[in-house]
């Protein structure tokens, strides 16, 4: 087991290493703004019984989760993802392997009941460097995760357990999760993340056994530094190893930047059954920053729970799309049913890419600018009420940009894979990310639709009714139809009169 | 038309000669300015309906076209219909729309191509017309069928049916051919159409009663004097013996054939998803969404509760019943041997009143027998009458619609009691009609 503990400050933000106090067991500072990663990585052998059978079936397992709560994203930690729990996984040799029970009990989730009837296929046919199957739920906390860790990782009754209990609590607090593991490195990685903000720069070592690294860094910009390239500098320091910190300055490629524009998003109202997402962005141009600007597309990548769909059939349309300020659809889940309720859906939901079209930057070219996703909400169960709540997370907008030929992007320290999106890519793609500005008072990045359903205090005459009604048709054109078997005399008189 | 329908009564030509020839009356005269002005109607829809595809992001074409000549591209690549998603249809409507699936590279062309599936159904709109006026004419003179055949041919509803892509009206022309081919003695004929549109569409297996029912010896050799009845009354056996006719036998037999057939080239062609998106799929189907048919909240209601708190009764089970009494037994019976059209009529739209599904694509399917029925009726023999009855037909759809439109486009839970009324209403104003037309049979 290692550990490695990051606060990362903003860009100029950085801290004198004479301002850092290092002993045996752990490492203080002042407070300062920044953000806190935690990454734990484990060998299989050091996992709980249950997790390590578990794996041992798996060829590829990434958890992806993001807080519903509007964070701020510090270089190079800048990779976004729609709120809410995300599976990226690929079954080993076994494929009845079943994963969700156990993450049923580690998450709380409730959507997921087995690969085949809960997860939907990715094109593996595309890019190879994406996983076989993808499933989401939304999932705004993390505390049945934080007990579930807690259990699993703090021995009971041992000197460290209340310690190691009080670090796992921060899991509480994280805006990010990451669990990733598969076959080749046979390790398991977890990687929290929390807000960006106040904090007092404390480390300590949770065991003596653990090599706990901590590292307080923030982005540079070297003279030497390529155009695709973030650099870094700051202090490192080993626990237990050494008693100061060393500086540290490396640069590397990343996948993942910063447009520096912004959007939100809402439904537009009314919502109705077919409701339209409206994205509003802030800026029509590519980065400025991006080294080629010219090859620049904007995307919005979307994960809607099964309440909702798209139709790819309506979304084909040119002119259709271009009213809407779309280009192209350019994935959706495929075989997402276009007809059936809500509550005979077993898979959980849809994922779709959409190439989105900025107004021309001659003229009004500056300034925010608005696109429509229409989507349509399925037939939800029935409530006491006669409406149920649909939460829809925030997509993730990016400006997908290609760096230039024979550019490596190998993997970094801080490097955010497997988010979703970067399966959809080549793999030369700059995710450039737009941050999303919550759209009302709650800094919430999930949008909410009251959705119509069957009121069920009405619904006990129904029954009754429907068959009364049915009866009382049928019966009357059967009296119809007998009055003309017996009744003809009648018209015999009435011929008779004429 | 409106001074042409007030010569409804059955001698037209008593009144027209004392009248100076209007502009109307000669246009019935002869069939040329109908079927041009009924063709050049389509057309122009037809060309309307490119140019606002062309320019508006709402689309004139329907969405089922769509699915029709993607299922064509599929079969024209070699491969299934049934790879398109929703395509619900025999594989033979994807291979008539072959053609739509022909690229050339040139626009124009291309667009021709393309739209060649919505000109196939409005020529098929055209021929049921020119049927219609071939069985009214049997009990009317030219131009009077005519005039009845335009209640079809002209209708607004009817050309925008079929020259927006929807494949109703190729089963309208199925169905009136069929009448045809009966009220002609064709059996052969008869039995191949009937075995093709059953396999085509399901619902006109209920026709097959009333056909049979009506080819006693009577109406098929109407020329030859029927032995006196003998006054002593026949025995049952007897009676059974004599209704089994060589004419009942052949239609059987032939369309029987051709509905096996056909399914059986189908499923050796597209395996089994032929048979569960053609058929199956309307035992299973879940997808409630509002329509117009009464079961509609019920079947929300109980497809949402969990298999343990559904009531051991669901009377949407026992749906079929009354509609399959009525449409394929009951009607068929009384009405079938006093008029074959009017019986066939009043079988449809007890189907699809009855129905546990119902969208106003399925009124098509007995608007297309409405001009047969109408001459003979108490809805054009009393004109208030009549017009009532079709304002009433018209509000009760129209505050479903009203319903309809506040929970689909404004998001408002109408559901209970709203659009579960309307569609109560909407079923008992049906039902109302269907009684209506039910003792119009009674008096022929």
């Amino acid at each position: 087991m290692r550990e490695r503990i990051t606060f990362v400050q903003k860009e100029g933000d950085s801290i004198e290493p004479t301002a850092l106090k290092v002993d045996g067991n752990g490492l203080r500072g002042p407070e300062v703004k920044a953000v806190r990663e935690d990454r734990l990585t484990f060998a299989l052998d050091e996992l709980p019984a249950e997790l390590k059978t578990l794996l041992e079936g798996v060829n590829q397992l990434h958890i992806r989760w993001v807080g519903p709560v509007a964070y701020e994203a510090v270089s190079p930690l800048l990779a976004r993802l729609p709120p809410g729990f995300h599976l990226f996984y690929t079954p080993g040799s076994d494929t009845s392997t079943n994963p969700c029970p156990l993450l049923n009990k580690a998450f709380g989730t409730n959507s997921c009941s087995s690969p085949s009837e809960s997860f939907t296929t990715l094109p593996t046919d595309r890019f190879t460097h994406s996983t076989a199957h993808q499933f989401y739920q939304p999932l705004p906390s993390l505390s049945a995760f934080t007990n579930f860790a807690k259990s699993q990782l703090c021995p009971a009754g041992s000197s460290t357990q209340s310690f190691c209990e009080s670090r796992l609590s921060s899991l509480n607090k994280a805006s990010q999760l990451d669990i990733s593991y598969d076959t080749i490195s046979h390790t398991l990685r977890l990687t929290s993340l929390g807000p960006y903000g106040s904090q007092s720069l404390s480390a300590s070592l949770l065991s003596p056994s653990i090599r706990t690294e901590v590292g307080i860094i923030s982005t540079a910009s070297p003279k030497t530094l390529e155009p695709h390239e973030v650099g870094i500098s700051g202090l490192l320091t080993v626990l237990g190893q050494q008693t100061a910190p060393s500086p540290i300055l490396f640069s590397f490629p990343s996948r993942h930047r910063d447009a520096a524009s912004s959007f939100t998003s809402r439904f537009l109202s009314p919502t109705g059954l077919h409701p339209t997402l409206q994205l509003s962005i802030s800026s029509p141009t590519p980065p400025k920053a991006s080294p080629n600007p010219e090859t620049c597309r904007l995307h919005g990548y979307f994960t809607l729970p099964k309440t909702i769909f798209p139709d790819r059939y309506q979304l084909d349309d040119e002119l259709f799309l271009a009213s809407k300020n779309l280009i192209k659809v350019r994935y959706v889940t495929p075989g997402v049913d276009l007809e059936a309720p809500e509550y005979v859906m077993t898979t959980w939901g849809s994922a779709m890419l959409v190439e989105l079209a900025p107004p021309s930057q001659g003229g009004e070219g500056k300034g925010e600018w608005t696109a429509e996703v229409p989507l349509h909400l399925r037939y939800l169960a029935p409530s006491v009420t006669g409406y149920r709540t649909a939460e829809v997370p925030y997509p993730a907008l990016f400006w997908a940009c290609t760096a230039e030929e024979g550019t490596k992007f190998p993997t970094n320290p801080f490097e955010k894979d497997k988010v979703g999106y970067d399966g959809l890519f080549g793999e030369r793609t700059v995710f450039w990310h737009l941050s999303p500005k919550p759209e009302q008072g709650d800094n919430r990045l999930v949008n909410t639709i009251k959705v119509p359903v069957l009121n069920l205090e009405r619904a006990d005459w129904v029954t009754v009714g429907t068959a009364a009604v049915v009866l009382l048709g049928f019966a009357w054109v059967v009296v119809k139809l007998l009055l003309v078997v017996f009744g003809g005399n009648t018209v015999d008189k009435e011929k008779k009169k004429q | 038309m409106t001074k042409s329908s007030a010569t409804g009564q059955p001698m037209p030509q008593a009144t027209s000669p004392s009248t100076a020839p209007s502009l109307v009356a000669t246009f019935f005269d002869r069939p040329l300015p109908l079927y041009l002005s009924a063709a050049v109607f389509r057309l122009v829809f037809l060309l309307y309906g490119l140019w606002q595809d062309a320019n508006s992001p709402v689309k004139y074409t329907d969405i089922d076209y769509l699915v029709f000549t993607d299922a064509a591209r599929f079969v024209s690549q070699g491969l299934s219909p049934y790879e398109r998603e929703t395509y619900r249809y025999t594989p033979v409507l994807a291979w008539l729309l072959i053609p739509t699936a022909h690229v050339t590279g040139h626009q124009i062309l291309d667009v021709a191509f393309f739209s060649s599936g919505k000109v196939l159904f409005a020529i098929a709109d055209l021929i049921a017309g020119w049927l219609l006026e071939k069985v009214l004419a049997k009990s009317m003179d030219g131009p009077r069928a005519r005039k009845f055949a335009t209640i079809w041919l002209l209708n607004p509803m009817v050309a925008t049916i079929s020259t927006r892509g929807s494949s109703e009206g190729l089963l309208g022309v199925l169905v009136v051919a069929l009448l045809w081919a009966v009220l002609e003695r064709r059996v052969t004929l008869a039995g191949l159409l009937l075995g093709f549109s059953v396999h085509f569409k399901i619902y006109p297996f209920i026709y097959a009663p009333a056909i049979v029912w009506w080819m006693d010896n009577e109406s098929m050799f109407p020329n030859k004097t029927n032995p006196p009845k003998s006054s002593q009354p026949t025995s049952l056996t007897t009676r059974i013996i004599n209704f089994i006719t060589p004419a009942r036998i052949q239609l059987a037999v032939i369309s029987l054939t051709t509905f096996s057939t056909l399914n059986m080239a189908m499923y050796l062609i597209y395996g089994h998803p032929f048979l569960q998106e053609t058929y199956l799929h309307h035992v299973t189907r879940i997808d409630h969404r509002h329509n117009f048919s009464p079961y509609n909240t019920q079947l929300y209601l109980s497809s949402s509760l969990p298999p343990s708190l559904s009531p051991s009764f669901q009377i949407e089970k026992l749906a079929f019943l009354p509609q399959l009494l009525l449409s394929a037994l009951l009607i068929p019976l009384v009405s079938a041997k006093k008029s074959l059209p009017t019986s066939m009529l009043a079988q449809t739209f007890a189907f699809v009143t009855f129905n546990k599904v119902c969208t106003s694509q399925y009124f098509l399917w007995y608007m297309v027998l409405l001009p047969l029925y109408l001459p003979q009726s108490s809805f054009l023999k009393n004109k208030k009458f009549g017009v009532a009855a079709l304002v009433l037909w018209v509000l009760s759809q129209g505050a479903w619609l009203q319903q309809g439109f506040e929970l689909e486009f404004l998001g408002r839970s109408t559901f209970l009691p709203g659009l579960w009324l309307a569609s109560l209403g909407f079923f008992g104003v049906n039902c109302w009609i269907l009684g209506v037309v039910i003792g119009d049979v009674g008096r022929l």
